[in-house]
C-alpha cells in the first residue's frame, strides 16, 4: 500500500483558540491509482494535500507513506521524502523565474546530490517527455502557460517520485491548454505513476478513476468514477 | 547540494542586481579600504621611526654632555666635575660588560670656509671607530683611519650637504677647507642622511649633512673651545653586543659617571632602542584607535549587508518555498543565503583592497606621510570581510531556512 492515512486531524491555532480544519480522515491509496480529491473551499483539501505532500504535518493521527510513518519524521527527513517520493504540480506552476527551463527541472536533482552531468541528462529526458525539447533555455517568462506547466511537470517527474501531487493543475490555463495538460497527466498514469489530483472542478475530477469528496474536514464520499472521461 | 551551485547562484544574483549589490557592498568596500589605508599609514610611521633610530644605532647607548648655562657650568666645575672626558670613555670600556665598541666625540659649532664660500657647521672630532658604530656611509673617498688619528693628520670628511655647497660637482677629494685658523685636506664625503627633525633626549634636531668630521686627536690639539670650562668631549657612544642588556649597561654607566662626576648631573644617557620601544608603545594606542575606526566601518558595512539580506529573504519567500518543496533541506537554504552574503562581502573586500592600496599610494604620493602596505594587512582586511559576510549573513539565512515550506510556497 502506497498511502495509508489513519484518523488524521489537523488544526491551526489562532491566538488561544484551536481551529480544526481536518476532523479525522482515514484513507488508502494504492500504487498507480488516479485519484481526484474534491471539495469546496474550506473543506480542507489544500491542508490534506500539504500533509500528503509532506509540506505540513498532521496534529494527530498517522500518515504512512511506503509504510513509513511520516508524522514521526524530522524536517530533514521530510525534505528528503519530498525530494524522492513526491512530485508537485501547482496551479501557478511555481517555477523559479531566474532559471531557464532545464535549470528549473534540474533543481530537485541538485538537492538529491545527483552529479551535474547525470542531472542534466535526466532533466533533458524529462523535458523531452513533456514535449519541450525545443524550449530548454527559455526562462519561464518566455514560455506560455501550458509550456510553463509542462516544465513544472517535467520537474515533478525528474526524480521518479512515488506520487505526483497536482493541485489545480489547470486552474491558471485556458480550457484547451488544460485538456492538453490533462492528457499528459493521463499518459503519466498509464506509464505507472500514481496521481493525486486536487481540484474543485468536477470537469477535471472526471478524468480520474476515483473521486473523493471532502466536506468540512471529513470524507463525504469516496467512490470509483464510472463516467470517466477518456482522452484516448 | 554542491558548493559550486551555491556560488554560481550567488554570483548570478549579484549580476542580476548590480546596483543593489554595489550599494550593499559599499560599507564593506569602505571598511576594508580604510583598514588597509590606516594600517599602511601606521606601518609607514613605524618604518620611519625605525630608520630614525637605526641612524643612532639600535645597540648603542649615547652619553651626552648636558647643555648648561655659563653659571651652571661654573657651579658644576666648582663641584669638581670635569665634564665628559676621554677618561670616562676608557673607564666605561674597561668596567661595563658587553661593550663591543666605544667612540668619543668632541664638537664645536663654527664656520667652515672654502674659497669665498662659508657654511655654518658642526665640526666633530671623532675616533676611527665612529663609522662602525653609526649607520653612516662614505659616498666618496675614505673615512678617518687609525693612521690619521694617531698622527693627528690635518684631514676632514664632509657631510653631503656641505660638500655639495662647496664643490658643486667638482671632485672634493684633496681640496683644502679652512676651519678656524686650520687648513684641512678633504679625504672623503659621507652619503646624504635624512634630516634629523626631532630632538631625541639631548640630541638636538639638526641637519647632519652640514657636519664636518676630523680626527679627535687633531681636534683636541688644534681647535680652541668657545668656553674654557667646556668639557673635553661632548659625547660618548657605547655599542653593546646584546640589545637585551642595554638598560642594565646604561645603569652601570650611570653609576660610574656619577662617581667620576662627583654626583654632578652634567650628562644624560640616551638609549635609542628604548626610545624606539617607547615610541612604538605610544603608537600602539594610536594604531589601536585607527584600527577601531576601521573596524567600526566594517561593522557598519556588515549591518548594511544584513539589512539587505533580510529584505532579500522576504522578497524571495516564494523561491525558498519552491526550493523546499522539491527537497531542499534547511541547511541547503541556509548555506545558499550565507554563501550569497559571503560572495557579496568577498567581492566588496576585493574592491576594498584595491581601493585601499590606491589610497595608500595617493597618500604617500601627495602628502609627506609615508605609507607601507604589508601583505598581512591585506590578508587581515580580506579575512575580516569574509568573517563579516558569514556572521551578518547568518541571521537572515537562518530566517530563510526557518520559513515554513507550506506558508512560503503560497506567499504572494
Amino acid at each position: 500500500m502506497l498511502i495509508e492515512i489513519k484518523d488524521l486531524k489537523k488544526s491551526y491555532s489562532l491566538g488561544d483558540s484551536e481551529i480544526p480544519v481536518i476532523h479525522g480522515i482515514s484513507l488508502h491509496i494504492e500504487k498507480n491509482e488516479y485519484v481526484a480529491i474534491m471539495g469546496p473551499s474550506g473543506s480542507g483539501k489544500s491542508t490534506l494535500m500539504n500533509i500528503l505532500g509532506c509540506l505540513d504535518t498532521a496534529s494527530s493521527g498517522h500518515y504512512y507513506l511506503n509504510n513509513v510513518d511520516v508524522s514521526t519524521l524530522d524536517d530533514d527527513a521530510l525534505s528528503l521524502t519530498r525530494n524522492r517520493e513526491i512530485g508537485f504540480i501547482f496551479q501557478n506552476f511555481n517555477l523559479l523565474p531566474r532559471l531557464n527551463a532545464i535549470q528549473n527541472v534540474e533543481l530537485p536533482l541538485i538537492y538529491s546530490g545527483t552529479p551535474g552531468n547525470e542531472g542534466r541528462e535526466r532533466a533533458l529526458k524529462a523535458l523531452e517527455k513533456v514535449g519541450l525539447s525545443d524550449r530548454l533555455y527559455h526562462k519561464p517568462t518566455e514560455l506560455s502557460g501550458g509550456q510553463r506547466q509542462r516544465v513544472a511537470i517535467a520537474r515533478a517527474l525528474v526524480t521518479n517520485p512515488g506520487i505526483l501531487l497536482a493541485d489545480e493543475p489547470t486552474g491558471a490555463l485556458d480550457s484547451k491548454t488544460g485538456v492538453e495538460i490533462m492528457r499528459l497527466v493521463d499518459e503519466l498514469h498509464k506509464e505507472g505513476n500514481t496521481i493525486i489530483l486536487i481540484t474543485h472542478e468536477q470537469e477535471i475530477a472526471d478524468y480520474a478513476y476515483r473521486n473523493i469528496y471532502l466536506k468540512d474536514g471529513m470524507i463525504h464520499s469516496d467512490r470509483p468514477n464510472h463516467q470517466r472521461k477518456n482522452l484516448g | 547540494m554542491e558548493y559550486g551551485e551555491n556560488i554560481r547562484l550567488a554570483l548570478q544574483g549579484l549580476v542580476d542586481h548590480k546596483f543593489r549589490s554595489f550599494l550593499t557592498m559599499l560599507g564593506i568596500i569602505f571598511g576594508v579600504a580604510s583598514v588597509i589605508t590606516m594600517l599602511s599609514i601606521g606601518e609607514g610611521a613605524k618604518r620611519e621611526a625605525i630608520a630614525k633610530y637605526q641612524d643612532l644605532g639600535v645597540n648603542n647607548i649615547i652619553i651626552r654632555e648636558k647643555s648648561l648655562s655659563d653659571e651652571e657650568l661654573e657651579e658644576v666645575r666648582a663641584k669638581f666635575s670635569q665634564g665628559l672626558s676621554i677618561q670616562d670613555a676608557n673607564v666605561i670600556k674597561e668596567i661595563v660588560p658587553g661593550v663591543e665598541n666605544i667612540t668619543s666625540q668632541a664638537e664645536k659649532n663654527t664656520d667652515v670656509k672654502f674659497s669665498d664660500k662659508s657654511v655654518k657647521s658642526t665640526v666633530i672630532g671623532i675616533t676611527p671607530d665612529f663609522l662602525s658604530l653609526m649607520n653612516y656611509k662614505v659616498q666618496q673617498g675614505n673615512f678617518i683611519s687609525e693612521k690619521h688619528y694617531n698622527e693627528r693628520l690635518k684631514v676632514c670628511v664632509l657631510g653631503a650637504g656641505i660638500a655639495a655647497t662647496f664643490f658643486k660637482g667638482e671632485d672634493p677629494i684633496g681640496k683644502l677647507v679652512k676651519i678656524d685658523d686650520q687648513w684641512l685636506e678633504v679625504i672623503g664625503v659621507l652619503a646624504s642622511k635624512s634630516l634629523f627633525t626631532e630632538t631625541v633626549g639631548e640630541l638636538a634636531a639638526r641637519d647632519l649633512n652640514t657636519d664636518v668630521y676630523v680626527p679627535l686627536s687633531l681636534f683636541l690639539n688644534r681647535f680652541t673651545r668657545d668656553n674654557v670650562l667646556s668639557s673635553e668631549i661632548q659625547q660618548v657612544t657605547v655599542q653593546i653586543n646584546n640589545s637585551d642588556r642595554l638598560i642594565e649597561a646604561s645603569r652601570i654607566i650611570d653609576e660610574i659617571l656619577k662617581r667620576h662626576h662627583f654626583n654632578n648631573d652634567d650628562y644624560s644617557i640616551v638609549i635609542p632602542y628604548e626610545l624606539l620601544k617607547q615610541e612604538e608603545k605610544e603608537r600602539q594606542i594610536y594604531n589601536f584607535l585607527l584600527g577601531a575606526i576601521a573596524a567600526i566601518s566594517l561593522l557598519v558595512g556588515g549591518i548594511g549587508i544584513m539589512n539587505i539580506m533580510l529584505a532579500t529573504v522576504m522578497e524571495r519567500t516564494r523561491e525558498i518555498g519552491i526550493r523546499r518543496s522539491v527537497g531542499a533541506r534547511k541547511i541547503d537554504i541556509m548555506s545558499q543565503f550565507v554563501t550569497e552574503s559571503v560572495v557579496i562581502s568577498i567581492t566588496g573586500g576585493v574592491i576594498g583592497v584595491f581601493i585601499g592600496i590606491m589610497l595608500s599610494l595617493v597618500v604617500s604620493l601627495f602628502t609627506d606621510i609615508n605609507t607601507f602596505i604589508k601583505p598581512y594587512s591585506v590578508f587581515i582586511a580580506f579575512s575580516f570581510s569574509v568573517i563579516v559576510g558569514v556572521s551578518f549573513g547568518y541571521l537572515p539565512a537562518k530566517n530563510a531556512a526557518n520559513l515554513k515550506p507550506v506558508e512560503s510556497i503560497r506567499y504572494e
